[in-house]
C-alpha cells in the first residue's frame, strides 16, 4: 500500500512539471471504525475509509489549493484536481509576502507509531473490552455511553521541488466509558489513549469507574459555597487548559495578531510557576508525533517553558513567512506536548484521597465546554464535570454539584501551583472534526493549584 | 447508480435487515476565502462524492461509508456487519415512527449559484471590503466567504427516494484592535438572512459596506471605553448574541438524542426531562419558541430530512411553556415507550447528517423565537431603568445539561432610565438557563426579528459540523449578572 501511495504522488508530481504547475500534495487516508454506546447498548456502530487528497498550487507570490476526497484508483480524477488548483492559482491574489514551498531535502518514512494488531482491531473485541471495562457496574439505574474510536492514518507528501517523499503511518484508539444516572443525571468517566493495541487496559477503567461510582452513589451531593478553593486538576481538566495554550498562549502567529497572553518581550521572563515545564517533544510515540514537519524539517525536543520561564514561539511556516521569523518545525498537524511531572508521588485517585490535608481540595477531573473570555489575558471559562469530589479537610468526601471556572490561565499555572504529580497520563485529545487526526497530551495525572475562584456552583446535578 | 442501491437495500432486507437507507452524494463542493490584512491566506476548493449506508437488525443501527463506489455490494455488506455485532448489546430495541413513502425532490431557492461566479468576482469583493476595513485602530481584519453545494440522493427500505440540491452562501467580516492595555477587542458582521434566497445573491456589497464602517466605529468605541461593570442588571440582547443564547440553551437542551442520554458520552446531556413536556415552565409567557425547517432563507432548511421526512414548523416552548423537541424518528418512538405516554406524535423531521460519511443524528433546524409586542429596539430601551445592550458572540460556556451558562460579548452599551449611556468593553453575562428565560421581560416586535445561522454547529461522534438558523427579536432578560 505504501509504495502504491508514493507511486501515485510521484505520477500526479510527473503530472504537474508536464503541465509547469508548482505544486505540493498532501495526502490522508484514514480507516476509521467507531462504537458509540448510550443506554447501555451500542448506540452506533460505523466505520469509514477515506482517502482525501489536498492539492496546493503556487505560482509567485500565489497560492491555492483544492481537495478531494478520492480513491488511488482514480489518478485521472486527481490529475484534475491538479489542473483546478492550477487554474485556481491563475486567479488568485499575490501575498504581501513570498510563500515558501515546501522542499524536502531526502525521503523520510516513519511507521514507528503504527501498530498493525490495534489496527486491526476487530468489532468483537472492541465490545469484549468495553464488556470487561464495566462488567458489574451497570444496573437499572447506572447506564453505559462512550466510544471506543480507532483506526489507522496515512499522511504522505510530495512536491515538484523535490522528487522526495515523506510516509506518516500510526495507529490509535480513544476510549471513554461514562457510567451515568439517568435520573439524578450525574456522569463518572474513565478514558484510556492507546498507540498500540498492549496501551489497551479495560481492568485499569474498571477500577477508576468502581472507585467514582461507589462515591457517587453513596455520598451525599452539595451545592458548595461560592468562594476560592484549592482545587486538584485531573489529567483531562489539565490537557484541555494546555491545549488552549495552542491557540492564545505560545503560537507566534498568535502572538503577532495580539491574540495571546504572552507577548514578544516575554521570552525569557518567568511566566508560570517554576515546577511549570512545559516541551513540543517529538520522540514521544504515546502523542502520535510527526518526527518531520509538514515542510520536511526535523523536529527535535523543543522547550517551551523551562521552570516557568517562557523560552520560545513556535513558528509554523506560513506564519513564520509573513511575520519574517524562523520556522521552528511547527507545521504539523498538531505538536507533541508534554507537561512534565512534579514531585509528589500521588498516581490514582485512592492515593490523592489519602493524601492528609489542611484546607479543603476540589477535585475537577473534566472540565467542559471551555473558551476563551478575554485571550489577551488568559482568561477561560469552563464548567465541571464527571466525577469532581470535594475532599474536605477532615477526611470526608462531598460530591459537589457541578462549578464553574472562570481564571486566567497565567493564575492557573502560575505561583498558585501547589504540587505537580510525578506520575503522568496520556491524555486523548483527539477530535474528530474533518479528517482522522490522532492526538494526545502528555500531563501530570495531578495539578494542585490553590486558591482559585469558583464563579457558580450548580444548585443540582 | 440507484438502480444499484435499490437492488442493494432489497437484498439487505431479504438478509434479514428491517430497515436500510442510502445517502449518495453525488457531488459536495465548498469552497473557502480568507482575507487577512489584505493577504489572500486561503483560497480553497473541495470536492467530494460517495455512500453512506445504514442498516436496521434486530433493533441495532449499523453504517458504512466509502468515496469508493467501485464495490457497492461490499459497502452494504459491512454496514449490516457492523449492525449485526451491535445487535449483540441492545436494550432498547430501535423502533422508527411511522412515515410517508416520499418521491420528492428539494432545490434551496438561489438565484445566483455560487460556484458560477468566477474567483475574480470573489476576491474583488474581499478586496473591496479589506480596504473598507482598513482604517485608523484596526489592527486585524479579516474578511471570508464559504460556499457550500451538495447534492444528495436518498433511498431507503420503505419506497422513498428524494434528491435534494442544497447551496449555502456564508459571508463575514470582522475587525480587531489593541486598547491601551495591551487586550485585543473585536467587532463582526455576517448579514442576517433577508429575502427569500440564499444564493450569491445575498452578498450584498452596499450592505457590506455600511456595515464594515459601524464595525470599525464600535471597535473603536470599545478600545477607550472602561470595563463592563460587575453587577446585576436587566440585559437587552440584540439578535447577534441572542441568536446564540436560543442556539445554546434552547437549541442543544431541546435535542431529543440528548435528552433520552445518547450525547452523555460527550458534548453532555440536558436538564430537560421527558415528564417535562407539556409541564415545565421554561420561560416566561412572553417566550414562544419553535423549530422551523420551513424558512427559505435559512440554512436549517433542508426539504427532506435523512430519514426521508418533510421538513416542519413546530412549536417548541407556546407562552413558557415546554411543548416539543427537535426529533427525528428513532428517539420520538423512544421517547414515547420510556415515558408511557404519547408525548410526540411522529418525527420533527430533524434527522441530518453532515456528509455522506456521518450518519443522521438530531440537529437543530431553524431554532425561532417569535417576535412580541413590546415594540421596536428603541421602545424597549425607552422601558428599561438600568440595564446593558450586549452584540457580538465573544465566547460562549454552558454547563454539561446546558442548565448554566457564561457568554462574552463584542460590546456592551449600559442603559440608564430609558438612554443609552455608554459603550463598555469585556461586555459579559450568565446565567441558569430556566431562570433566565424566567425572567424575559420584552420581546421585541417583528422589526427586530432577524434570521441569523450558524454555520459550525458541532454534535456527535465522530464529529459532525452543521448548518442551521435562528430567527430571533431583541429580548430582554431582567435581573442577570453582568462583567464576570
Amino acid at each position: 500500500m505504501k509504495d502504491q501511495i508514493l507511486q501515485t504522488l510521484r505520477d500526479l508530481r510527473a503530472y504537474a512539471l508536464s503541465k509547469k504547475v508548482e505544486a505540493a500534495f498532501f495526502y490522508h487516508e484514514e480507516d476509521s471504525y467507531l462504537m458509540r454506546f448510550a443506554n447501555s447498548a451500542i448506540s452506533l456502530n460505523t466505520n469509514e475509509h477515506l482517502i482525501r487528497l489536498e492539492i496546493t498550487a503556487y505560482e509567485d507570490r500565489k497560492r491555492a489549493s483544492y481537495e478531494l476526497i478520492t480513491d488511488l484508483q482514480k489518478l485521472e480524477e486527481m490529475k484534475q484536481g491538479v489542473d483546478i488548483a492550477a487554474e485556481m492559482v491563475k486567479h488568485a491574489m499575490p501575498l504581501s509576502y513570498q510563500p515558501t514551498i515546501p522542499t524536502f531535502a531526502e525521503s523520510f518514512a516513519d511507521e514507528s507509531g503504527f501498530d498493525s494488531a490495534l489496527a486491526a482491531i476487530s468489532n468483537g473485541e472492541r465490545l469484549a473490552y468495553f464488556n470487561e471495562a464495566v462488567k458489574g457496574l451497570e444496573t437499572d439505574d447506572i447506564k453505559l455511553s462512550g466510544i471506543f474510536s480507532c483506526g489507522a492514518n496515512i499522511v504522505a507528501q510530495v512536491n515538484t521541488r523535490s522528487e522526495h517523499t515523506q510516509y506518516f503511518k500510526t495507529s490509535d484508539a480513544q476510549v471513554s466509558i461514562v457510567l451515568s444516572h439517568p435520573t439524578l443525571k450525574w456522569e463518572v468517566i474513565a478514558e484510556q489513549s492507546a498507540q498500540k493495541k498492549a496501551d489497551l487496559n479495560p481492568s485499569a477503567l474498571h477500577r477508576d469507574l468502581s472507585f467514582l461510582l461507589d462515591r457517587y452513589q453513596n455520598d451525599a451531593p452539595q451545592q458548595i459555597p461560592l468562594g476560592k478553593y484549592d482545587i486538584v486538576f485531573g489529567s483531562a481538566a489539565s490537557g484541555d487548559l494546555l491545549n488552549v495554550m495552542n491557540w492564545i498562549g505560545f503560537s507566534g502567529g498568535a502572538m503577532k495578531r495580539g491574540f495571546s497572553f504572552i507577548s514578544a518581550d516575554q521570552v525569557g521572563t518567568k511566566v508560570f510557576s517554576d515546577k511549570f515545564n512545559l516541551t513540543d517533544e517529538p520522540a514521544c510515540l504515546e502523542t502520535f508525533p510527526f518526527q518531520r514537519d509538514m515542510m520536511g524539517m526535523s523536529r527535535k525536543s523543543f522547550p517551551i517553558f523551562e521552570n516557568g520561564v517562557f523560552k520560545s514561539f513556535t513558528w509554523e511556516q506560513d506564519e513564520a513567512d509573513e511575520f519574517e521569523a524562523q520556522p521552528t518545525g511547527h507545521s504539523v498537524m498538531h505538536m507533541s506536548l508534554v507537561l512534565s511531572g512534579g514531585d509528589k508521588n500521588v498516581s490514582t485517585l485512592e492515593e490523592l484521597m489519602a493524601i492528609p490535608r489542611d484546607n479543603d481540595v476540589l477535585y475537577i477531573p473534566f472540565l467542559h465546554y471551555m473558551n476563551l473570555v478575554n485571550p489577551s489575558k488568559g482568561l477561560i471559562t469552563a464548567s465541571s464535570r464527571f466525577g469532581a469530589l470535594l475532599l474536605k479537610k477532615d477526611g470526608s468526601v462531598i460530591v459537589p454539584y457541578n462549578v464553574r471556572v472562570t481564571q486566567s490561565l497565567l493564575d492557573i499555572f502560575g505561583d498558585k501551583v501547589a504540587w505537580m504529580s510525578k506520575s503522568q497520563t496520556v491524555n486523548n485529545t483527539s477530535q474528530s472534526y474533518g479528517s482522522r487526526n490522532p492526538t494526545a497530551i502528555v500531563v501530570p495525572t495531578f495539578i494542585r493549584v490553590n486558591d482559585l475562584e469558583i464563579s457558580h456552583s450548580n444548585s443540582s446535578y | 447508480m440507484q438502480k444499484q442501491l435499490k437492488e442493494q437495500i432489497e437484498r439487505l432486507k431479504k438478509a434479514g435487515a428491517t430497515y436500510v437507507d442510502a445517502r449518495w452524494y453525488p457531488v459536495e463542493e465548498a469552497n473557502y476565502l480568507m482575507m487577512w490584512n489584505g493577504n489572500l491566506k486561503t483560497a480553497a476548493s473541495s470536492r467530494e462524492s460517495g455512500v453512506g449506508i445504514r442498516a436496521l437488525y434486530n433493533g441495532a443501527w449499523g453504517f458504512s461509508a466509502s468515496s469508493d463506489v467501485s464495490n457497492i455490494g461490499a459497502l452494504f455488506n459491512k454496514a449490516f456487519d457492523n449492525a449485526r455485532i451491535a445487535a449483540e448489546r441492545v436494550t432498547f430495541p430501535i423502533r422508527l415512527a411511522e412515515k410517508e413513502s416520499i418521491q420528492a425532490s428539494f432545490n434551496s431557492p438561489n438565484r445566483i449559484d455560487p460556484f458560477t461566479v468566477s474567483l475574480a468576482d470573489k476576491i474583488s469583493f474581499l478586496k473591496e471590503m479589506d480596504e473598507k476595513l482598513n482604517q485608523p485602530g484596526v489592527a486585524q481584519r479579516v474578511c471570508e466567504l464559504i460556499f457550500m453545494r451538495k447534492q444528495i440522493v436518498y433511498i431507503d427500505s420503505e419506497g422513498s427516494e428524494i434528491e435534494k440540491n442544497i447551496i449555502e452562501v456564508f459571508p463575514g467580516i470582522q475587525v480587531m484592535g489593541i486598547d491601551a492595555q495591551g487586550e485585543s477587542h473585536g467587532r463582526k458582521f455576517s448579514p442576517s438572512r433577508m429575502g427569500n434566497t440564499r444564493g450569491w445573491e445575498t452578498v450584498d456589497r452596499q450592505l457590506f459596506i455600511e456595515n464594515a464602517e459601524r464595525i470599525v466605529k464600535e471597535m473603536n468605541e470599545v478600545l477607550v471605553a472602561e470595563d463592563c461593570p460587575k453587577e446585576e442588571r436587566s440585559v437587552i440582547l440584540l439578535p447577534g448574541i441572542m441568536f446564540l443564547q436560543t442556539h445554546e440553551t434552547i437549541g442543544h437542551a431541546l435535542e431529543l438524542d440528548r435528552i433520552l442520554g445518547y450525547e452523555l458520552g460527550f458534548a453532555g446531556g440536558s436538564f430537560v426531562t421527558l415528564s417535562d413536556f407539556g409541564n415545565l415552565r421554561y420561560g416566561s409567557t412572553k417566550l414562544t419558541a419553535r423549530a422551523d425547517a420551513t424558512l427559505p432563507n435559512s440554512p436549517g432548511s433542508f426539504g427532506y430530512d435523512d430519514d426521508g421526512v418533510a421538513a416542519q414548523n413546530n412549536l417548541l416552548i407556546d407562552k413558557g411553556i415546554l411543548v416539543g423537541a427537535i426529533t427525528g424518528r428513532q428517539m420520538v418512538e423512544e421517547a414515547n415507550a420510556r415515558a408511557r405516554k404519547q408525548i410526540f406524535n411522529g418525527s420533527g423531521g430533524a434527522n441530518r447528517a453532515t456528509a455522506f460519511y456521518r450518519v443522521p443524528i438530531e440537529r437543530m433546524t431553524n431554532i425561532n423565537i417569535d417576535p412580541g409586542d413590546d415594540g421596536s429596539l428603541e421602545d424597549i430601551i425607552r422601558n428599561t431603568e438600568k440595564g446593558i445592550i450586549l452584540d457580538g458572540e465573544k465566547s460562549w460556556s454552558i454547563g454539561s445539561n446546558r442548565e448554566q451558562f457564561h457568554f462574552a460579548t463584542d460590546i456592551g452599551w449600559l442603559v440608564e432610565d430609558g438612554k443609552v449611556m455608554r459603550v463598555v468593553k469585556n461586555s459579559t453575562y450568565k446565567g441558569e438557563t430556566v431562570k433566565f428565560y424566567n425572567s424575559l421581560s420584552a420581546v421585541g416586535d417583528q422589526s427586530t426579528w432577524e434570521v441569523h445561522y450558524v454555520n459550525n454547529c458541532g454534535k456527535g461522534q465522530p464529529n459532525q459540523i452543521m448548518q442551521l438558523g435562528h430567527g430571533v427579536p431583541v429580548c430582554r432578560f431582567d435581573n442577570v449578572r453582568i462583567g464576570e
